[in-house]
């Protein structure tokens, strides 16, 4: 993984700054093309250089937060990191005409927070309590 | 079980053991070491000439230890006239080459260590880095719209019917336009299987399996979804899902 010739050429192509943000985040150091960015600031990159990354870590993102979670991946781009979609969203005609007027903003997953779903009922109740009805007195 | 034969040692022991005290007993130990190699061997050859094997069955025949590629050993017979095998008590030849194998299996496993130490590892670094995953992959569920925004689901419970877990409930009613739909779409996902069949099941493709596989949660009954859930899961993803039902 961190080698000293991969250290070096990762450096050179991107710099001690980001190499030093990668090793905090990733854990290694990574060079390959900008592929984008998405509404939340992900950076996604990819290097298909066999002899550089091996296959199944060619694509990676730089989250933008530091309470980094897998879910902060908008759907577009986490079809993209997960090999399902040969071009990254900007550059795929199929995801760009299949994106709906009416789609959501995306949300990352917010259990344990005040956020989080709690499920409730969508139907009327079948029983309900019987609330007697007086007639008021004279 | 070891491999050293007893005949290594039957000639080194007597001379380590005697200790010459006079100048005849000097003389007659060296006589004896001109007969033979060994006290044990001279012994053996008390026996007599032709018995070239002892009782132990330890031989000290000369000839047979300087030309062992010659005859085969002379079989040995118990008083009945039956052949006796001379192997019987050592290890055979399975037990050698089961020890052998199994000793060098350490090397060879170690050695499977080491050429992997110099290889780049497979780590495939969670969550900046993701393996492969199918555009069928069977993730979180969601309820589809329409392109004009009018939810598809029509509540004919196929999938409700289908379900091998029993995890969806489905309540209907006619809705003021006379169209009918859900009033409760519950899925318990920790009932849930994630066979797919509801989606297989759904004519008009509205309940579908993303390719969302982070929706763990921290407490039960954020797994108990209802419908509201369920379409907020449609409206996000619905890019992401109307690109992996696209055909070229």
């Amino acid at each position: 993984m961190v080698s000293l010739l991969r250290t070096v050429r990762s450096i050179r192509r991107v710099g001690v700054r980001e190499w030093w943000r990668q090793m905090q985040y990733i854990g290694d150091a990574k060079s390959g093309t900008y592929m984008g960015k998405d509404q939340f600031g992900n950076r996604y990159f990819e290097n298909t250089n066999q002899y550089e990354e091996i296959p199944g870590r060619h694509r990676w993102v730089d989250f933008a937060q530091h309470n980094y979670h897998a879910s902060q991946v908008p759907p577009e781009w986490h079809s993209w990191l997960q090999h399902i979609r040969l071009n990254p969203p900007p550059q795929d005609p199929v995801m760009l005409n299949s994106s709906p007027p009416w789609q959501a903003p995306w949300v990352e997953n917010l259990t344990g927070t005040r956020g989080a779903y709690r499920p409730y009922n969508t139907a009327t109740r079948k029983i309900s309590a019987w609330e007697p009805k007086t007639a008021a007195r004279a | 079980m070891s491999f050293a034969r007893p005949r290594v040692f039957a000639g080194l022991q007597p001379r380590l053991l005697v200790v010459p005290r006079t100048t005849a007993v000097r003389s007659a130990i060296l006589t004896h070491r001109l007969l033979s190699t060994s006290a044990r061997a001279l012994a053996q050859h008390a026996q007599g000439p032709a018995t070239s094997t002892s009782h132990d069955g330890l031989s000290s025949a000369v000839g047979e230890r300087s030309h062992r590629h010659g005859t085969a050993p002379e079989p040995k017979f118990d008083s009945y006239g039956r052949e006796l095998n001379p192997y019987e008590n050592g290890p055979t030849s399975i037990d050698k080459a089961v020890h052998l194998f199994f000793f060098t299996e350490i090397l060879r496993g170690m050695w499977i260590v080491l050429e992997n130490f110099f290889r780049p590892p497979y780590t495939i670094m969670y969550p900046f880095e993701k393996g492969p995953l199918s555009p069928r992959f069977r993730g979180e569920h969601a309820l589809r719209r329409y392109p004009s925004g009018e939810e598809r689901c029509i509540a004919c419970k196929l999938c409700e019917a289908i379900c091998p877990a029993q995890a969806i409930t489905i309540e209907s009613e006619a809705r003021l336009d006379g169209s009918r739909k859900t009033t409760k779409y519950d899925i318990d996902m920790t009932k849930c299987i994630y066979c797919g069949f509801c989606q297989e099941a759904c004519p008009v493709d509205a309940i579908v399996e993303t390719q969302n596989q982070e929706f763990s949660t921290e407490t039960r009954e954020e797994l108990l979804y209802n419908k509201e859930k369920l379409l907020a899961n449609g409206d996000r993803a619905e890019a992401e899902i109307a690109a992996n039902l696209h055909c070229t």
